[in-house]
């Protein structure tokens, strides 16, 4: 799927050059290529989020003074999301 | 067995953050200096504090700490198993089988010795498998036989009843004890086979250095004390050190026993300060205090090569344990008024 998304675009825009009637649906494709792309982010740093999440909670069970160091580690790869979203604006 | 996806991180985390609180080597110097009153006092500054306060108006001095020591391993060993699921459990509960072992050796011997069940009751380690139920019901029991029946339907069930003949024709509580290590040692390795990379791989090396470092000290023993036993009958399967004709064989020639140990590819590098003193000197204890200390750098090395793995519980387990054993040994040591050199040579600190 991941890899698939570029070619997706790429055969969109290559279809936008013939005619005003494939340029709407072009469109249409590229919206759906980065909707996917987002989606497919997200889901990537959930997955992530998710073995750091039960180590943060671990340790704060332990010591109550990391649960600001907890947070900040368990959302670090929601960058992956935020990156994701610049997908958006680029097509 | 638990099922279900298991929890890596999570206990990871947790046993790392216990393991950073146990004792260093300066909290040793301190003890040392100290009487039982004093280290009781200072273990209850420490995360022993609850057990201290707990039983502190039932029992003084060298046995306050004592029971304190027992009590707060199996709350933290217990905490392990509370807090694991899936594979995790298993691996771990596999381990701590050792105390379910320790726990029926020690109601064994109390039934035989007719002590009564509230004394039972404080030795032991409530810290294995076994739930506390059953171990109530067993220490209430008069007769081993009726002690067996209990386990019914656990592993232990079986070995115990084939060594119970063997109890009885003799009188002596030796086959019932080996049945019950040897249950132990041999389910160790099950249904793991032999894998060869990755942290199972690593698993399954550290249980194999702790069964041929446990053949090792049992052949040591026999080799040292003469003792005209069946080294045969004391030999642990699933080791890489030893098969069962070489032990036989090297029990009678002590200083082909230790050259065999010393020229073993894994363990020969690691263990060779351990050798030297073993050469040197007379005592045996030096040796298994080296052995110990090997096992337990082992340990903390596997853990740093697979970060969020089993090993990093092993290591902890170990660690604890040894703290648990250093600090009886200081309370013991100084209950009997060794000098400070003797108690730091009893202590195992990496």
């Amino acid at each position: 799927m991941i890899e698939n998304g570029p070619e997706l675009a790429q055969f969109a825009l290559e279809a936008a050059e013939t005619n005003e009637f494939d340029e709407q649906v072009a469109d249409h494709y590229s919206n759906a290529a980065a909707a996917i792309a987002v989606g497919l982010a997200a889901l990537a740093s959930g997955y992530a989020e998710r073995g750091i999440g039960a180590a943060a909670v671990g340790a704060i069970a332990e010591d109550d003074d990391m649960f600001v160091p907890g947070i900040v580690m368990t959302v670090l790869p929601e960058t992956l999301v935020i990156f994701a979203i610049v997908v958006i604006f680029l097509v | 067995m638990s099922t279900g996806a298991s929890n890596p991180e999570y206990v990871n985390a947790r046993v790392r953050s216990r393991r950073a609180s146990l004792f260093a080597e300066e909290d040793y110097r301190k003890l040392i200096r100290m009487g039982p009153s004093g280290i009781a006092r200072f273990m209850e500054e420490t995360e022993y504090d609850r057990e201290i306060n707990e039983l502190g108006t039932r029992f003084s001095g060298v046995d306050l700490i004592e029971y304190a020591l027992n009590r707060n391993l199996a709350r933290h060993f217990d905490d392990l198993l509370k807090w694991s699921d899936g594979t995790v459990y298993d691996r771990i509960a596999r381990y701590l089988r050792k105390f379910d072992v320790w726990n029926l050796k020690t109601i064994i011997r109390g039934i035989y010795t007719d002590t009564d069940p509230e004394t039972i009751q404080t030795d032991l380690i409530r810290a294995g498998e076994l739930p506390d139920s059953t171990l109530d019901r067993l220490v209430e029991v008069d007769s081993i036989e009726d002690a067996i029946d209990v386990l019914y339907g656990t592993d232990f069930y079986d070995a115990l009843s084939g060594a119970f003949e063997d109890y009885e024709e003799t009188g002596a509580l030796v086959p019932l004890e080996n049945a019950l290590d040897r249950e132990f040692y041999e389910h160790l390795l099950d249904d793991l086979g032999r894998p060869t990379e990755g942290p199972n791989a690593l698993y399954v090396e550290f249980l194999q250095a702790e069964i041929d470092f446990r053949n090792a000290r049992n052949a040591l023993r026999l080799a040292r004390s003469g003792a005209d036993l069946d080294p045969a009958a004391y030999y642990i399967d699933g080791g890489v050190l030893f098969t069962e004709s070489e032990l036989s064989r090297l029990v009678g020639e002590y200083d082909e026993l230790v050259d065999h140990i010393a020229e073993n590819k894994r363990y020969g590098d690691r263990l060779s300060t351990a050798f030297d003193r073993l050469r040197d000197a007379e005592s045996l204890i030096q040796f298994e205090h080296a052995l110990e200390a090997a096992l337990l750098e082992y340990a903390d090395r596997l853990s740093s090569i697979y970060p969020v793995s089993i090993s990093a519980v092993l290591s902890y387990i170990l660690a604890k344990e040894r703290e648990v054993e250093n600090i009886r040994a200081i309370a013991r040591g100084r209950e009997v008024g060794l000098t400070e050199t003797e108690i730091e040579e009893e202590l195992v600190i990496l």
